[in-house]
């Protein structure tokens, strides 16, 4: 058992760093954050553009896919040490969601072929359209309908934080398809764009919104919207999968973009950022790094976060060897959030109320990250499946524990 | 002109869909202050605000037999 990198993958890591040194400003980065300015599309201003194309051309997008498909064929740990640097400028190089390893897992070769390099080339980017309402923590209970008629199918209903709505070129939509079936069945996914017909976005203002969160901020998104379909008609090439087994492919898609780099990845740049902190900071001729309470929270939030990693390596190292991944992303979509409420939380103990400020003020740490950092790791815990659904995913999967139901009242006598 | 289900104020149907603005990749915005609706067993109620919403999304069908 070797836990180091090879002689390769440290001289790609030298590489990246080198050209992250050559190629990104902080202004680039400013633009390149999506939460920076909330009008204008992720990576989508002039300077972002170029620095896709150039980290494009490099190889360096969607490193694991295949080369028929736009992508280098490559290994994960390759993309994971690509994404740990350049998560550490701000940058993000994620192909974004669980459509492209859905698409790749149960798309039609059409729906591979076309999709796939375009995401891989940032020039198409899904939404994610599952929650509603009604219908958040427990999903199979969505009513958003796709009726079919003739070649097509007419889609009525809505869906509740679709984070990117306002700035993606396609939606990754479940719906319902089948009324009468069971609640887990009669549930298909869709893929089509924005621009269709009867789409509506409207917007909802998360706590990071005015002022918007600083570059570097763990989930600092300060928009998510509401989607509405009225009468919307797409193709019935739309499909992904199934028709009616849509259950089954979104669940594995939401398991297969938990592999990889992420959770690890949401904690990197804000416990780093941290310990730099503490050990570049002077007061009175005295170093945070010197104190004892300091330095115990210190290190117990880097072991903690060396779990995080040791998590996200073995979720990597279980596909890698074509394993079945049934329960482990999830318990990292435990572990990673959680640690990152515990870690803002030291934060704000160590270095008193000055955290609490927001970019806005001038007595602000750091333009305001600490502060940021708190509000965003109360969001890590809800986005993209809460912290007590992934712990149901466990009981269920992991332990092969029954599925919950709650215990019948009992009537007093 | 419809009304909140939950606090009968009267809603704009037509400005809580009207288009204000464009996504990039081609969707119609609306402004969020015109009020916003719900898809409920085929019918699409309207609401003044979110906070109404979210009531009626806990108890529809108190609200709309008059029970709530």
């Amino acid at each position: 058992m070797d836990f180091a990198y090879s002689a390769e993958q440290e001289a790609l890591r030298r590489e990246v760093r080198q050209f992250i040194k050559e190629n990104v400003t902080p202004e680039l980065a400013d633009e390149a954050n999506p939460e920076s300015d909330v009008e204008r599309p992720r990576g989508q201003g002039p300077m972002a553009a170029a620095l896709y194309k150039k980290i494009y051309d490099r190889g360096w997008l969607g490193i694991t896919y295949p080369k028929e498909y736009g992508g280098q064929g490559g290994d994960r740990l390759t993309q994971y040490i690509v994404e740990e640097e350049f998560t550490r400028a701000g940058i993000n190089i994620t192909l974004g969601g669980s459509g492209a390893p859905a698409i790749m897992a149960a798309g039609t070769e059409e729906q591979k072929q076309y999709y796939i390099p375009r995401l891989i080339k940032r020039e198409v980017s899904f939404c994610l359209g599952f929650t509603e309402p009604h219908a958040g923590a427990d999903l199979a209970n969505l009513r958003c309908s796709a009726v079919r008629d003739g070649d097509d199918y007419v889609i009525n209903g809505q869906k509740m934080y679709t984070s990117a709505a306002h700035m993606s070129t396609h939606i990754y939509l479940m719906a319902r398809t089948d009324r009468n079936a069971p609640k887990h069945e009669g549930i298909s996914i869709f893929l089509f764009p924005m621009d269709t017909p009867g789409i509506t976005v409207r917007p909802l203002w998360t706590i990071q919104n005015n002022p918007t969160a600083p570059v570097g901020t763990t989930y600092g998104n300060s928009r998510t919207n509401e989607t509405f379909f009225d009468d919307v008609r797409i193709h019935k090439s739309c499909l992904l999968g199934e028709e009616n087994k849509g259950w089954r492919v979104g669940s594995m898609g939401l398991n297969l973009d938990r592999v990889g780099a992420s959770r690890y990845l949401i904690s990197v740049r804000r416990d780093e950022d941290i310990v730099n902190w503490v050990k570049n900071n002077r007061f009175d001729g005295y170093s945070p790094a010197e104190n004892p309470a300091i330095r115990d929270k210190i290190a117990e939030m880097w072991i903690e976060a060396q779990v995080c990693r040791l998590m996200t390596m073995r979720s990597m190292s279980i596909v890698e060897r074509g394993g079945k991944f049934t329960y482990e992303g999830s318990a990292e979509k435990v572990w990673a959030p959680e640690h990152g409420v515990r870690v803002t939380e030291a934060i704000t103990q160590m270095l008193g109320p000055y955290t609490t400020l927001l970019r806005t003020s001038a007595h602000a740490i750091e333009d305001g990250v600490f502060a940021h950092n708190v509000m965003g790791s109360f969001q890590s815990g809800i986005n993209h499946g809460s912290v007590q659904v992934m712990r149901d995913q466990v009981a269920r999967r992991g332990l092969e524990l029954p599925s919950s139901r709650r215990p019948k009242k009992v009537e007093a006598k | 002109m419809a009304n909140c289900p939950v606090c009968k104020q009267p809603v704009d149907e037509a400005a809580a869909k009207a288009q204000t603005g464009m996504t990039p990749g081609g969707a119609k915005e609306v402004d969020p202050k015109m009020g916003t609706r719900q898809f409920h067993d085929g019918t699409w109620y309207y609401f003044d605000s979110l906070e109404c919403r979210n009531k009626f999304t806990r108890n529809p069908d108190g609200y709309l037999s008059g029970a709530a």
